[in-house]
Parts: C-alpha cells; sequence; structure tokens
C-alpha cells in the first residue's frame, strides 16, 4: 500500500500512545485480579470518573492540570478503598457475586456519570502544545507526555512491588494467599492496598485519554475490554506481559484501520487471544 | 394419581391460560411488546443459567444472540427461507460458533472465561458495525419481515403482522424451549453438568469427559440464544450493532442481573428475577436516566443481603417463622 511515511508515523505513534492507556487500565485489572480473585468489570467506569474528577478540577477550579491528575488519583484510590472495604470484602470468596456486583456499579456509576455530567463530549486541556519532530515527521508533544506519565508510572509500580516491604507483601499474598497470612500479612490490606493502587492508575490512564480524546461517560467500556484481553494476552499478574500486550494492541488499532480495513481491526483481538490460548494457554508471561 | 402430578398439572394449565388471555386482559400494543421482549429475555437469562449448571458465567450471551438474529434475519432476507425454518438455523449457527469457540475458551479456567466471552461479545458487534455489505453496517438491518401469514383450515389464515399474534408465537417457543431446558436439566445430560460445576477432577476421574460436556453445554445454551436473538430480530424488524442498543455489553449486564436477582439455583429462577425486574424498570421508566441506577442497586443489595435471589425469598421467611415460634414457645414455658 502506497500510504506517505507521514501517515505510517501517525499509526504508529497513535497506536503506542492508545497502548500505554491500556497498559495502565490493565496493571489495575491485573493487580485487583491476581491478589483479590475478583474481576472488577466496573474498573472502566472508575477509570471515566476519574478523567471527570480531572476535568471539574482543572477546568472549574483552574487547578494546574498535573495537579488536578493526581489530585484525581488520590480521589479514585480513596473510592477504591470504599468499594474494597464495603462491596467487594463481603463476597470475596464467592465467584458469581463480586462479578455481579461489579456489574452493578458498573450500572450505577455509568448513570450517574449520565445524569451528573451529561452526555455531551468534552475534553480535558492537552497535556502540551506543538509537536516536535522525529525521523522526518511531527509527533505531537502530548502523546509523548503521556507515554512517559505511562511508563513512570508503570516503573513506579515496577520498583513498588520490587523493593518495598509492602510491594513484597502483595506478591507473596497473589502467588500464595495461605503462606501469606502464615507470615502475617493480612488480606484485608493487601486487598485495600491493590484496590487503591488500581484505580489511582485507572484515574490517570482516564485523565491521559481525557486529555488525548474525549471525555464521555460510556469511555471506559472500550479500554476495559482491551484490558481483559491483555490480562488473557500478558498472563496474569504479569506486569512484562501486560506493557507488552497493551503495546500490541495499541499498535493494532492504530496501524490496521490504516493499513487494511477498521473491521479486521475489531477481529484482532479475539483472533490472537485464540491463538495465544491454542499455543500457550497460561499467557505469554504468565507461569502456571 | 398423586398429589404432586395433580399440582404441576393444575399449574401448568393456569399458566397456560394465564399465558393466553394476558395480551387480550392488557389489550395494549405497548404492554404486549413488553411481554414478547420480556419472553425474549427469559428466553436468554435461563440458557444463561444453563451454562452456570458446568460453573461457568458468560458476559457475552447477547453475542450468540445477535449472531442468531442476524443470522435468521439474512436468510429470510437474502435467501428467502421460511420464518420457522431460518430461527432455528439462526440458532445453530450461534451454536456452531459457540462449539468451535468453546474449545480454545477452555483452556483457561472460570474467570477467565467471563472475560472471553465478553471480548467474544464485543467483538461480534463490531463485525455487525463494520461489515455494510451483509448488515448494514451502523445503520442497522431494515426491513426485517414478519413471519409468512399462515394458513390452517376451519381458523383461517394467521397474520403475524399484529403483534399479539407475534406474541403467541414468541410464547409457544419459549415455552417449548424452556421446556427442553428443563428436560435437558433433570437428565442424565444434566447430572453430569451439575457433577462437573460441584466437583470437577472427581467428575473426570469417574469418566465424565469435561471438556467435551462443556463444550457441548455452551453450544446447547448458545443455541437457545440465537433463538431467542432471531425471535427478537423478526418481532424488531430491524437491528441496530449500537453498543446502547441491543446486543451491547449492557445487555449482558442485565441478563447476568436477571438471572442472580431471581436466583440460579432453581430453574424458576431467572424466569422470576426477568419477570420482576422488567416489571420494576417499566415502572421505573419515569426515573429516565436514573433507571439503570435503580436495576445496579438491586443487583448489589441482592447480592450482598440474600445471596440465594428472590426464590431463597420463601425459604428464609419459613425459617425466620419456625425461629420465631420457637422462641416464644421457649419464653411460654419459662
Amino acid at each position: 500500500m502506497d500510504l506517505p511515511a507521514q501517515v505510517w508515523m501517525q499509526a504508529i505513534v497513535n497506536g503506542f500512545a492508545l497502548g500505554w492507556l491500556y497498559v495502565l487500565m490493565a496493571l489495575g485489572l491485573t493487580l485487583i485480579l491476581s491478589i483479590m480473585g475478583i474481576l472488577q468489570l466496573a474498573h472502566g467506569e472508575v477509570y471515566m470518573i476519574g478523567a471527570y474528577v480531572t476535568y471539574y478540577c482543572c477546568v472549574s477550579f483552574g487547578v494546574n492540570l498535573y495537579a488536578s491528575m493526581f489530585i484525581s488519583m488520590a480521589v479514585m484510590a480513596g473510592f477504591g478503598l470504599f468499594l474494597e472495604r464495603f462491596l467487594f470484602r463481603p463476597v470475596r470468596a464467592q465467584i458469581l457475586a463480586p462479578i455481579v456486583i461489579s456489574l452493578g456499579l458498573t450500572l450505577i456509576l455509568m448513570s450517574t456519570a449520565v445524569v451528573g455530567f451529561g452526555l455531551y463530549e468534552r475534553s480535558i486541556p492537552r497535556l502540551a502544545q506543538g509537536s516536535v519532530v522525529f525521523i522526518g515527521s511531527a509527533v505531537p508533544k502530548d502523546r509523548i507526555i503521556a507515554v512517559g506519565f505511562a511508563v513512570a508510572l508503570l516503573l513506579l509500580l515496577y520498583l513498588f512491588l520490587k523493593k518495598s516491604r509492602f510491594g513484597q507483601a502483595m506478591v507473596a499474598s497473589a502467588q500464595s494467599r495461605e503462606g501469606a497470612i502464615l507470615r502475617g500479612i493480612s488480606p484485608n490490606v493487601m486487598s485495600s492496598m491493590a484496590m487503591a493502587i488500581g484505580c489511582a492508575l485507572a484515574a490517570a490512564g482516564g485523565t491521559l485519554a481525557g486529555s488525548i480524546l474525549m471525555l464521555t461517560p460510556s469511555m471506559g467500556t472500550l479500554p476495559l475490554v482491551k484490558g481483559l484481553v491483555i490480562i488473557v494476552l500478558g498472563g496474569m499478574g504479569s506486569l512484562l506481559g501486560a506493557a507488552i500486550g497493551g503495546i500490541f494492541l495499541g499498535l493494532v488499532d492504530g496501524i490496521i484501520p490504516v493499513a487494511f480495513s477498521p473491521g479486521l481491526t475489531s477481529l484482532a483481538p479475539l483472533v490472537v487471544v485464540i491463538v495465544i490460548l491454542l499455543v500457550r494457554p497460561q499467557g505469554l508471561f504468565g507461569h502456571e | 394419581m398423586n398429589r404432586k402430578l395433580l399440582i404441576t398439572i393444575i399449574s401448568i394449565v393456569v399458566l397456560a391460560a394465564v399465558l393466553i388471555t394476558l395480551p387480550i386482559a392488557l389489550n395494549n400494543v405497548y404492554w404486549t411488546s413488553i411481554l414478547v421482549i420480556m419472553g425474549v429475555n427469559i428466553l436468554l437469562v435461563s440458557s444463561l443459567r444453563t451454562i452456570k449448571l458446568v460453573g461457568h458465567i458468560s458476559l457475552g450471551h447477547v453475542g450468540f444472540s445477535l449472531i442468531g438474529a442476524y443470522g435468521s434475519a439474512l436468510l429470510v432476507m437474502k435467501l428467502g427461507l421460511s420464518f420457522w425454518i431460518s430461527i432455528l438455523l439462526g440458532g445453530l449457527m450461534a451454536a456452531v460458533v459457540a462449539l468451535a469457540l468453546a474449545y480454545p475458551f477452555l483452556q483457561v479456567k472460570g474467570i477467565y472465561f467471563a472475560l472471553l466471552t465478553l471480548l467474544t461479545a464485543e467483538t461480534f458487534r463490531l463485525i455487525a458495525w463494520y461489515w455494510p455489505s451483509l448488515t448494514g453496517g451502523f445503520w442497522g438491518l431494515l426491513k426485517i419481515p414478519s413471519p409468512n401469514p399462515i394458513t390452517i383450515p376451519l381458523i383461517g389464515t394467521i397474520n403475524f403482522e399484529n403483534i399479539s399474534n407475534y406474541y403467541y408465537v414468541v410464547a409457544v417457543i419459549v415455552s417449548l424451549s424452556l421446556f427442553v431446558l428443563y428436560r435437558l436439566e433433570h437428565s442424565h445430560l444434566g447430572f453430569k453438568w451439575i457433577a462437573i460445576q460441584d466437583a470437577e477432577a472427581l467428575a473426570q476421574s469417574v469418566g465424565i469427559n469435561v471438556k467435551w460436556h462443556k463444550m457441548l453445554n455452551f453450544a446447547i445454551a448458545c443455541f437457545f440464544a440465537g433463538l431467542a436473538g432471531a425471535l427478537f430480530a423478526h418481532y424488531q424488524h430491524a437491528l441496530s450493532p449500537d453498543s446502547t442498543a441491543r446486543f451491547g455489553v449492557l445487555m449482558s449486564i442485565y441478563l447476568v442481573v436477571y438471572m442472580v436477582v431471581g436466583g440460579e439455583s432453581k430453574f424458576s429462577g431467572p424466569v422470576i428475577g426477568t419477570v420482576i425486574l422488567t416489571i420494576i424498570s417499566e415502572l421505573g421508566r419515569a426515573l429516565g436516566e436514573y433507571q439503570p441506577m435503580m436495576i445496579g442497586a438491586i443487583a448489589i443489595f441482592v447480592m450482598l443481603l440474600m445471596p440465594e435471589g428472590l426464590i431463597g425469598l420463601p425459604k428464609r421467611g419459613k425459617l425466620w417463622y419456625r425461629r420465631s415460634l420457637h422462641q416464644t414457645k421457649r419464653m411460654r414455658s419459662a
């Protein structure tokens, strides 16, 4: 196909930026799934509400954009603690109940957003204006900053899990719940932490998405589905798997509509997942 | 004749009488169309519960219902097949796709299965969206015909353009399907499914081919999902792949909520859940945007406070009654 290099570059940059947004979503999901054993299907709505919190801080109260992002992350972490304590902790041992509760939560949060924020589309101010020239084509600055943020958050999470006592306790709890309890690690504290961190990451992802793309009450559904695909692709609890899976999906979303047709983009994740499941059921970087 | 059989026969007769007289009694196009949708949803939710019998949760039932709906509608429109054959073929298409997908999906355990079905449903919806030459794309598939009129000697020609006549078609097909699902659950096959849910490793060790039975179970459930979709297509006369319409993630959520609010441990649970929640959401229509909030709150409330659902209520009431009776007796003797 004879498309100018500029178009290809644009597709790759867009895909890369999208991919990192999906990574932020997937990290929260995989953290919650591996520590609490719960499929948090309302995570897309946490992402959406996080974006709106930033929007209101920034646009209505005139707080600096970056400061509002951190406020939103803190607010959503608090919200996550609340959800964990009152909705998910009572039903953690079951399979169906947490799923239904997260579905009910999705309905509640989505209609709250429709009522409270309205259906029309808005957008958070851009992270930065202008663009830089990279290998002969213009790359918007805001995408670079968004990717930078996402990478920084991933690295922070990695360092936290590997180097800090709490992080190591979380890893232990994910590996063996009973073993961790025997060593004096409270599963409740670990679950609260997983939920708080996961929701903060979702808020960051929502904010970046709201700045690059649009804010709508239904903006969380697509990243949620992508995040779930990434977990299957990368393997549960694997940060590297989540990062690579996310970038891969983002590039698929960026490049295939340009190169082929948009229809194939929607088919690609399912086909890839099926192939992965047949070849390596535990995911690319997962372990049994 | 024993008492149990008599009760069963009487309740079936009463139920049939209610089903037949309902549209006449309501005498209202709006409420009759609600009944049609309710019938379609009952079939969807009951077949969702069939998957739950082997211990899996599907969040993508609408995806298979979409295959049945588009399949049946296209067979009638493009190939000129009769409605009665095409709805079965629509269900069959859904079952075949389900059987093919079940093999890779069952490589992973419980919770991932739910996640994969969600992905599947979204993928099917997007395919319908991006394939305008076949499905009409995002404008949707329009002008889907009603079933052809049939002529029965002595009665005359029955025209299904009329909504209350179509209601009877739906009532009969849904009732027959529910009967089949009920019989399946209480057959040898159904016992195997329940054995798999209760103790998968044990079931495997006594010679039940777990994977094959799970695949079969998924395919059968998806057949009925496809059938329900086909019934919906020929009622609505138009299908839309929009995410807010019939085949979006939200509808999958509603189906699961209907199932658990009714209670998934008994066959009647999904039916009761669907009927009651449909009535509640119709009464709550005045609330507008707040309506999904109400349904979501009901779902959370039921899960936290009465996990066995509405069908668990009589048992709870009985227990509570007995306990209070016991207490008063003890107080008297003291």
